[in-house]
């Protein structure tokens, strides 16, 4: 038996003590080299901070366009020619209207054409959406009327138009106040406002630019545009029927009608679906960005312990001398590289919540704090902590205590 | 038993110097008794600091046994190597070696921080022990904001707190006037008279030799009487 060895083993209960020491110890000496200790922070802040923007701003985006589709309705499909078929198929109004009285599936069918012009009021300009539409568009696509009325059957043929939101605000801004029942030139003929619509939601499977949009009769725009053509079926299908039906279904209607007629269906749940998709290849980008900048970042901090552990030898040699063991000092310095990422990770968690806070506020989306961000936030940066802290905290606790002391 | 402090028997020492082969220590025989108040005298280049490194357990002996407090030195094992130093030497040295973000209560306790003393513990204690070496007005000002002379009684005062076995001084008025040198030399002095405390100064000036009870030299890695 080796004598005196028994007596000098540290009872490890006390640690609690020391490691409440080296906290503030790690605090005292981090504060005191405070420029060098922001500096290394950036790097983590930007890391950290990036993450955390990322994954809360794609979590916004996603429950947003959900949102969107819950509002409008997942009964809603789209039928578009498929450009890959032989034969040159055009969508007939007259055919199309009786999709409903023929499919099993389909309750209502809205064909449109639609072409994007510029609409002037002297000087002033604005993009404007005109779109020859059915009176079962306003119905599939939920769209509320503000003043005046819809469109309805009675209209066809007639130079009646349904304005958007934005679009009245724009005459009214120009001096055609009040819109309603003012006449507005389109295409070298004036058309009569009957009806102003309330702020539409944007996105999903609804058409683009409602809110900029003239919305008049589908005969009158199919006699009016230059490329009057069809392209876009929207439909309300019956409540949980399998998209697969609903395809089968109507590829039969338009082969019955034509042979060789090739459509293309998109149904709102597949599209839910494939944004998810994108919106995780998105996160996925982001996050391998934000990783990148916490490499880096992690590096900066290896750096400045490296530095820290090198300014401090003298230090560590007189702790040595005191008895510290290389545990005590790999410690030390270990908790004062996770207290600088936690506090680059506390920072940048603040700023990514900001950054998605700021994103959701001008895109006017509803704000989602996504709390498994924070906590992503929190483990990453004591992560990179530990390990970009373990190589110079062992690199100090290695040294010759003679050596250090002497530096 | 008997009441030796240290005991070192034996010790050699040597380096590797590019090719050649230094022996520092050439076999050195030491023993100092409880309570002693010893003086190691050697010029430069004599060995003498390899010897504190080696009495202060900073430096593993190619041979030889040593003993502190009864207790023979195992060089194995880290953990119980800093423990035995932590509990049975205290070190002053010629540049004091305070933490320069301390204050001089803080510095007092550092060794107590290994011990797993509770912080308000090792304040009380501090305080006490700045009062023994007459610092205690200094207790909150940084190493910077002190004078030679008192940064070197606080550093006496840490190498006192943790009641170690020995209190090993290596030149410890060197960086002193010789008036100030005279007063550490006083405290010195006094803690050995007043309090049995066993002190080993390592220096290279006879006269402070004089002042202890017992010198020793170390000349070209071996020991003699002086």
């Amino acid at each position: 038996m080796r004598p005196g060895r028994k007596n000098y083993r540290r009872d490890d209960l006390f640690s609690m003590n020391l490691l409440k020491i080296n906290f503030h110890e790690a605090f005292r000496s981090l504060w005191s080299s405070r420029q060098r200790s922001l500096l290394a922070l950036i790097g983590i802040v930007i890391g950290i901070g990036s993450v955390i923007a990322m994954v809360s701003i794609g979590s916004i985006v996603q429950q947003e366009s959900i949102r969107q589709f819950k509002d409008m309705g997942v009964d809603i499909i789209s039928i578009r020619k498929s450009y890959g078929g032989e034969t040159r198929y055009e969508f007939r109004t007259d055919v199309v209207m009786k999709i409903p009285a023929e499919s099993r599936y389909i309750q209502e069918v809205a064909p449109y054409v639609n072409s994007g012009t510029e609409y002037y009021s002297g000087r002033a300009k604005t993009n404007m959406e005109q779109m020859g539409v059915t009176a079962s568009f306003f119905s599939i696509n939920k769209l509320q009327i503000r003043e005046g009325r819809l469109l309805s059957e009675l209209d066809q043929n007639r130079y009646y138009c349904v304005i958007g939101k934005e679009l009245a605000d724009f005459l009214r801004q120009n001096g055609t106040s009040p819109p309603l029942g003012s006449r507005i030139m389109a295409n070298d003929r004036a058309f009569t406002v009957v009806g102003i619509l309330d702020q539409s939601a944007e996105g999903g499977l609804r058409p683009y630019g409602i809110n900029k949009g003239m919305l008049i009769p589908l005969s009158t725009a199919v006699r009016t545009f230059q490329n009057a053509e069809i392209n876009t079926i929207m439909a309300r299908v019956g409540a949980d029927v399998p998209a697969e039906r609903i395809k089968a279904d109507v590829q039969d209607f338009f082969q019955k009608k034509s042979r060789g007629a090739q459509v293309e269906i998109t149904s709102a749940e597949e599209l839910i679906e494939r944004m998810k998709k994108q919106m995780q290849m998105f996160s996925l980008l982001l996050g391998a960005i934000g990783s990148i900048a916490l490499i880096v970042g992690g590096i900066g901090v290896m750096n400045v312990m490296l530095i820290s552990v090198t300014e401090r030898k003298s230090e560590i040699g007189l702790r040595r001398a005191l008895g510290a063991q290389q545990g005590d000092i790999q410690s030390q310095f270990l908790i004062e590289s996770i207290i600088l990422c936690l506090a680059g990770g506390i920072i940048g968690i603040v700023l990514g919540i900001g950054i998605s806070y700021l994103f959701a506020y001008f895109s006017k989306w509803q704000f989602v704090m996504s709390f498994s961000s924070v906590i992503l936030g929190f483990g990453v940066s004591t992560v990179v902590g530990i390990f970009c802290g373990f190589y110079p905290a062992r690199t100090a606790s290695r040294l010759d205590p003679i050596k250090a002391l002497r530096s | 038993m008997n009441d030796l402090m240290l005991d070192i028997a034996d010790i050699r020492k040597s380096y590797r110097v590019g090719p050649t082969e230094v022996n520092v220590l050439k076999g050195i025989n030491l023993s100092v008794e409880r309570g002693e108040f010893l003086a190691v005298i050697g010029p430069s280049g004599s060995g003498k600091s390899t010897l504190m490194h080696m009495l202060g357990l900073l430096e593993k002996p190619d041979t030889g046994t040593y003993h502190i407090d009864g207790a023979r030195v195992v060089y194995d094992d880290d953990r119980v190597l800093s423990t035995m130093r932590n509990r049975k030497i205290g070190f002053v040295f010629q540049q004091y070696h305070l933490l320069p973000k301390l204050t001089a209560l803080e510095n007092v306790g550092v060794p107590l921080t290994y011990r797993g003393i509770r912080v308000g513990e090792i304040k009380k204690m501090g305080m006490e022990f700045l009062t023994k070496v007459d610092i205690q007005s200094r207790a909150n000002h940084r190493p910077n904001e002190m004078s030679g002379g008192q940064q070197q009684r606080v550093a006496i005062a840490r190498a006192l707190i943790g009641s170690p076995a020995i209190i090993l001084a290596d030149e410890p008025t060197g960086a002193l006037d010789k008036k100030t040198g005279e007063e550490i030399m006083e405290l010195f002095q006094r803690l050995h008279r007043d309090e049995g405390i066993t002190i080993v100064i390592i220096t290279h000036n006879p006269e402070l030799a004089e002042q202890c009870g017992r010198a020793v030299k170390i000349i070209d890695g071996m020991i003699y009487s002086a």
